[in-house]
């Protein structure tokens, strides 16, 4: 269903220049100084990635287990057909593994290529806008790297997960 | 064969990973500039003829500005996927001006169309630079300088009075309207135009199909503003769409022009206007509206489309300018025509369609087991045999529906051949090498997907080639070779494979060299015995490969890794035979397209796992006794011949199998290679789409990809030629 | 078992509303409709008993739909949820003008959403 065509892709005038006048009507001027984020929480804490990685947020489905994978690689999933390596941001970023929720969700990312990537987190909070002011480096090395970024939103700190680093193969 | 599996493994993780990154920038940089270039071929054809307009004084052709704004947002797009932002930004302000334009906001006659002129020149001067990081701050400027002027051409006039609440137009419309949609209506109505509401009903079931037809005909006048959905007379079962319209005709023409039965035209008038609301009814009773309605003029009925200048009361002079451009507009329609009989689809689509018609498959499988079933029950074994031959029926049907969608899929390699091409003759200007170029088979078709994966690997071939193994016009005289060399690339089909050769007649590869390197790399020991085919496969080995001077002195080498690596995933193989002083031939074998292949179903424990029906010779049940062992390995008779057993379970590291007891040994065979694969369970057979894994591991030893079962997930596929392989690899070891 | 509709082109922000709904106490169906025309070819199939949609779509636009939902018979009962970047006050006012119960600007507090949700169905269901 939601993977039905659209105007939009048929590309005629009129939505190609509402999208266009759109973008220049209220986009443009704000885009450099606001970055969209998609947030989670893994156990109660706030982390969230930039929202152009996410290329959409599925439910848990039955993962099948790949032998030799690295640990944090909890296996396999069908996606509408493509299949998909699972990650679990958990034990990537240190945190112990803990069993799936009603509230778990796989988070589908872009990674380069046209590869895609899934990653498991405990739920899914929302759509951050948040002016670059807001951001400021981690500061602390932490031993995944995976956290650069800090933003503060509602005087919580939200950590900023750098997707790149998450999917990047290290010899483990 | 053996040897490349062995010596690989521990580099070819990290060396690759980053080669990959960097040349899938290079990559998406070509895609790009092939891309881009075609769009701006297009746009500077028809910048061409805007001109012409422009300078003869015609009336603008809205559909040619259309056109060329189209090729800006597509260039906009293709620029926003591939990150370059300088592009992408420049790309839209050039749509401000098109935009502007065709909203008449922009005089023709404005400067600001000079611009388009000067942005296509700037975009080509940026396509043939990309890759040159130095002059990217002088492109940033560039861009910057032109979008400056472009913005102080593209001056938006100080908004009006609000026009709209004059407007006879219900006020739930004017409410279901967004900002962006009032402002296209003001627009309008500065300019002039007439609004008409245009009203039809539709079967809900099929009311897009309609409406397009109808929003196509307002387009070729005028604009839809808003379209407003409504509950039709039936509700449940129709819809009625309010269309409102701005155009230059007037409603009575436009009732006219659209000439589709039951869609409802009528004025809407502005408060200076007169009070009454004009409507015409472009009624279904008389089937030919257009004759009924063009009354007051036969004449202009008989001719082409109702001018639209007319209804707008117009002097002559304006009509006849405008009814010299009509002529060419309908010219062009019907060009158009003549070539729609071929689509250019999005190879996703086709993806989708694919994957459409493996669950088919998967679910036709499904109904097969339920007739099974079914016929063990007496009283519904006749029921189950009708199923069984109805299911049959599906499975033909099936059968020719995949074949068409992988027809489809099917490209001939002419367009690799021709890039290929153009980088030689590229290379050649760069290098003093009298290369020549001979191309044969470039009509043998396959997938569209697999040709795209084969351009890299097939380019890397061919630099090779011309790089390292041809000699200089110096060395070729001394060794009493014509001066000009020549690489042959041919394709050709081999059964339900595509051969795809790369043949110089260059010095060829020592094989001493590369035995040599080898060795000094610690990636063979002195010890070992290879054969010649053996020594030759060494250049497969990433160690090997990423040392440049064995490419200067044997020809071979540069990522060639890479190449296989390319060539595996696609199901394919890579093979090199070389004479040394008269030349290499890289040999690319890969299949033709990526189809439904049967599997068998195969359980360790708790596991399950697919194996490619082609490479098993027979399965085998096994009591514990009859499992030799020889040394440090499992071996059986099999009709006198001892067969090498192998373990799933200890392959992948799996537990919570059956050790002793039955066993069952699936016999699998790659060339003159035999193992057997030692699994708890057999599940059958099935048919499979074979897919690729994504995500960050890229390679997964001994896995060539995952396939959808209906009822068990996703099951993974057995590389077996890595089974083999690693098995023969442990038998020499030993 | 409450059947929502979920109207949104944006696949990210579609899959978001989705999560988001998924969690509500009662058991869901969610239909994802990817553009105004998709929803309109919804409708039919299925009795909704919450609707959400954005503004800005390809087609037709959000209030267009809402438009529509309110002035047929069949749908006018259905809760309208409008969630949408367009946060100016004369949208909102147009859209809660036109029939809309309520009026979400992104980025939306998915438990704000869950609870207008939650009490728009339960209006729902004790008003039959």
């Amino acid at each position: 269903m939601s993977e039905a065509g659209s105007a939009s892709e048929n590309g005629d005038w009129e939505s190609l220049a509402r999208a266009a006048s759109l973008r220049g009507a209220d986009g443009e001027d704000q885009v450099d100084l606001l970055r969209e984020l998609l947030s989670f929480r893994l156990d109660e804490s706030p982390y969230a990635i930039p929202v152009e990685r996410v290329r959409e947020i599925v439910r848990v489905r039955k993962i099948t287990s790949v032998p030799k994978m690295p640990s944090w690689v909890l296996g396999v999933v069908a996606l509408r057909g493509e299949i998909v390596q699972v990650v679990d941001l958990r034990m990537r970023l240190g945190i112990p593994s803990k069993s799936t929720s009603r509230q778990s969700r796989i988070i589908v990312l872009h990674g380069d290529d046209d590869r895609i990537t899934g990653m498991l987190v405990d739920a899914v909070d929302q759509v951050l806008r948040v002016n670059e002011d807001a951001f400021q480096n981690a500061e602390v090395s932490t031993e995944s790297g995976a956290v650069n970024e800090l933003c503060v939103r509602e005087g919580e700190f939200v950590s900023i997960v750098d997707v790149d680093r998450v999917l990047e193969l290290r010899a483990d | 064969m053996a040897a490349r599996r062995s010596k690989a493994k521990a580099p070819a993780k990290k060396a690759p990973r980053r080669a990959a990154k960097s040349s899938a920038r290079r990559k998406a940089n070509r895609e790009f500039v092939s891309e881009a270039e075609e769009i701006l071929d297009r746009m500077r054809e028809d910048l061409v003829d805007l001109g012409d307009q422009r300078t003869n004084g015609i009336e603008v052709d809205p559909d040619l500005v259309n056109q060329i704004f189209r090729s800006a947002h597509s260039l906009k797009g293709l620029a926003g996927m591939f990150g370059l932002d300088g592009i992408g930004k420049l790309a839209h302000h050039m749509e401000d001006i098109l935009d502007g334009l065709r909203l008449g906001r922009i005089a023709i006659e404005s400067p600001a169309v000079d611009l388009l002129d000067s942005a296509v020149a700037l975009f080509t001067a940026l396509l043939v630079d990309i890759e040159d990081p130095a002059l990217e701050e002088k492109h940033t400027r560039d861009i910057a300088e032109l979008i400056r002027r472009i913005d102080s051409a593209v001056e938006e006039p100080a908004p009006a009075a609000d026009e709209l609440a004059g407007l006879a137009l219900d006020p739930s419309l004017l409410r279901a309207l967004t900002e962006y949609e009032e402002h296209r209506l003001r627009e309008n109505i500065r300019r002039g135009r007439h609004l008409a509401l245009v009203d039809s009903t539709f079967e809900i079931i099929a009311f897009e199909e309609g409406l397009s037809e109808l929003s196509a005909a307002i387009r070729e006048v005028g604009e839809v503003v808003s379209t407003l959905p409504s509950p039709g007379d039936a509700p449940e079962s129709q819809i009625r769409f309010s269309l409102l319209v701005a155009t230059d005709m007037a409603a009575d023409q436009l009732s006219s022009h659209l000439d589709i039965a039951g869609a409802s035209v009528r004025e809407v008038r502005r408060a200076s206007q007169a009070e009454a609301v004009e409507s015409v009814e472009s009624t279904s009773v008389s089937g030919r509206p257009r004759d009924q309605a063009s009354r007051p003029s036969a004449t202009e009925a008989a001719a082409s489309p109702p001018s639209a200048a007319q209804a707008a009361g117009r002097e002559a002079a304006s009509v006849d300018s405008r009814s010299a451009t009509a002529r060419p507009e309908t010219a062009e329609l019907e060009s158009l025509r003549s070539i729609s009989d071929t689509v250019r689809v999005d190879i996703r689509k086709l993806d989708e369609l694919m994957n459409l018609v493996g669950e088919l498959v998967i679910h036709r499988n499904a109904i097969e087991s339920i007739a099974a079933r079914l016929s063990t029950d007496a009283s519904a074994a006749r029921l189950a045999a009708e199923l069984t031959k109805t299911n049959k029926q599906l499975d033909r049907k099936l059968k020719e529906l995949q074949a068409g969608v992988l027809d489809v899929r099917m490209v001939p390699l002419r367009q690799v051949f021709e890039k290929l091409s153009r980088v030689v003759r590229r290379l050649r200007r760069d290098q003093d090498k009298n290369v020549s170029m001979d191309f044969r088979g470039a009509d043998t078709e396959l997938d569209k997907l697999i040709v795209e994966q084969l351009v890299d690997p097939l380019m890397h071939v061919v630099r090779n080639a011309f790089d390292h193994a041809i000699e200089s016009p110096a060395d070729r005289r001394a060794a009493g070779k014509p001066e000009d060399a020549t690489i042959f690339v041919q394709a050709f089909q081999r059964g339900n494979h595509v051969v795809i050769e790369v043949r110089d007649d260059g010095g060829g590869i020592d094989r001493a060299k590369v035995r040599a390197i080898a060795e000094s790399q610690g990636l063979v020991s002195p010890d070992d015995e290879l054969t010649e085919r053996e020594t030759l496969d060494l250049i497969f080995l990433p160690g090997l490969s990423t040392r440049g001077e064995i490419s200067e002195t044997s020809g071979r080498g540069v990522g060639m890794d890479v190449v296989r690596a390319n060539l595996a995933a696609l199901g394919g193989m890579v093979e090199v035979n070389s004479v040394v002083g008269r030349g290499t031939t890289v040999s690319m074998t890969l299949p033709i397209t990526l189809a439904i292949i049967q599997a068998l179903i195969v359980g360790v424990a708790e596991h399950r796992f697919a194996i490619p029906l082609n490479s098993v010779l027979e399965t085998l049940l096994l009591e514990g006794h009859e499992i030799q062992r020889s040394e440090d390995r499992e071996i059986l008779n099999l009709r006198g011949d001892a067969l090498t057993l192998r373990r799933l379970s200890e392959e992948f590291e799996l537990s919570g199998t059956r050790n002793d007891g039955k066993q069952y040994a699936v016999v699998l065979g790659m060339g003159e290679q035999r193992v057997g694969l030692l699994v708890d369970d057999l599940h059958g057979q099935q048919d499979t789409v074979i897919k690729s894994i994504n995500g960050p591991i890229r390679e997964i030893a001994g896995i060539a990809g995952a396939t959808e079962l209906g009822d068990q997930g996703v099951v993974l596929v057995i590389d077996v030629s890595y089974i083999v392989g690693e098995s023969t690899r442990r038998m020499e070891a030993a | 078992m409450q059947r929502i509709l979920i109207v949104e082109d944006s696949a990210t922000m579609r899959s978001l509303l989705a999560s988001t709904l998924e969690d509500l106490d009662a058991a869901v169906k969610i239909t994802e409709a990817s553009s105004g025309f998709e929803a309109l070819r919804c409708l039919p199939r299925e009795e909704y008993d919450l609707v959400v949609t954005d503004i800005n779509m390809p087609d037709i636009n959000g209030l267009e739909l809402v438009s529509f939902l309110k002035n047929n018979d069949a749908y006018s009962k259905i809760p309208l949820v409008i969630v949408s970047t367009e946060g100016s006050d004369r949208d909102r006012e147009k859209g809660l003008e036109l029939g809309a119960d309520a009026y979400l600007v992104k980025p939306f507090d998915p438990e704000v959403l869950r609870q207008v949700a939650r009490d728009l169905l339960a209006d729902e269901s004790g008003a039959e």
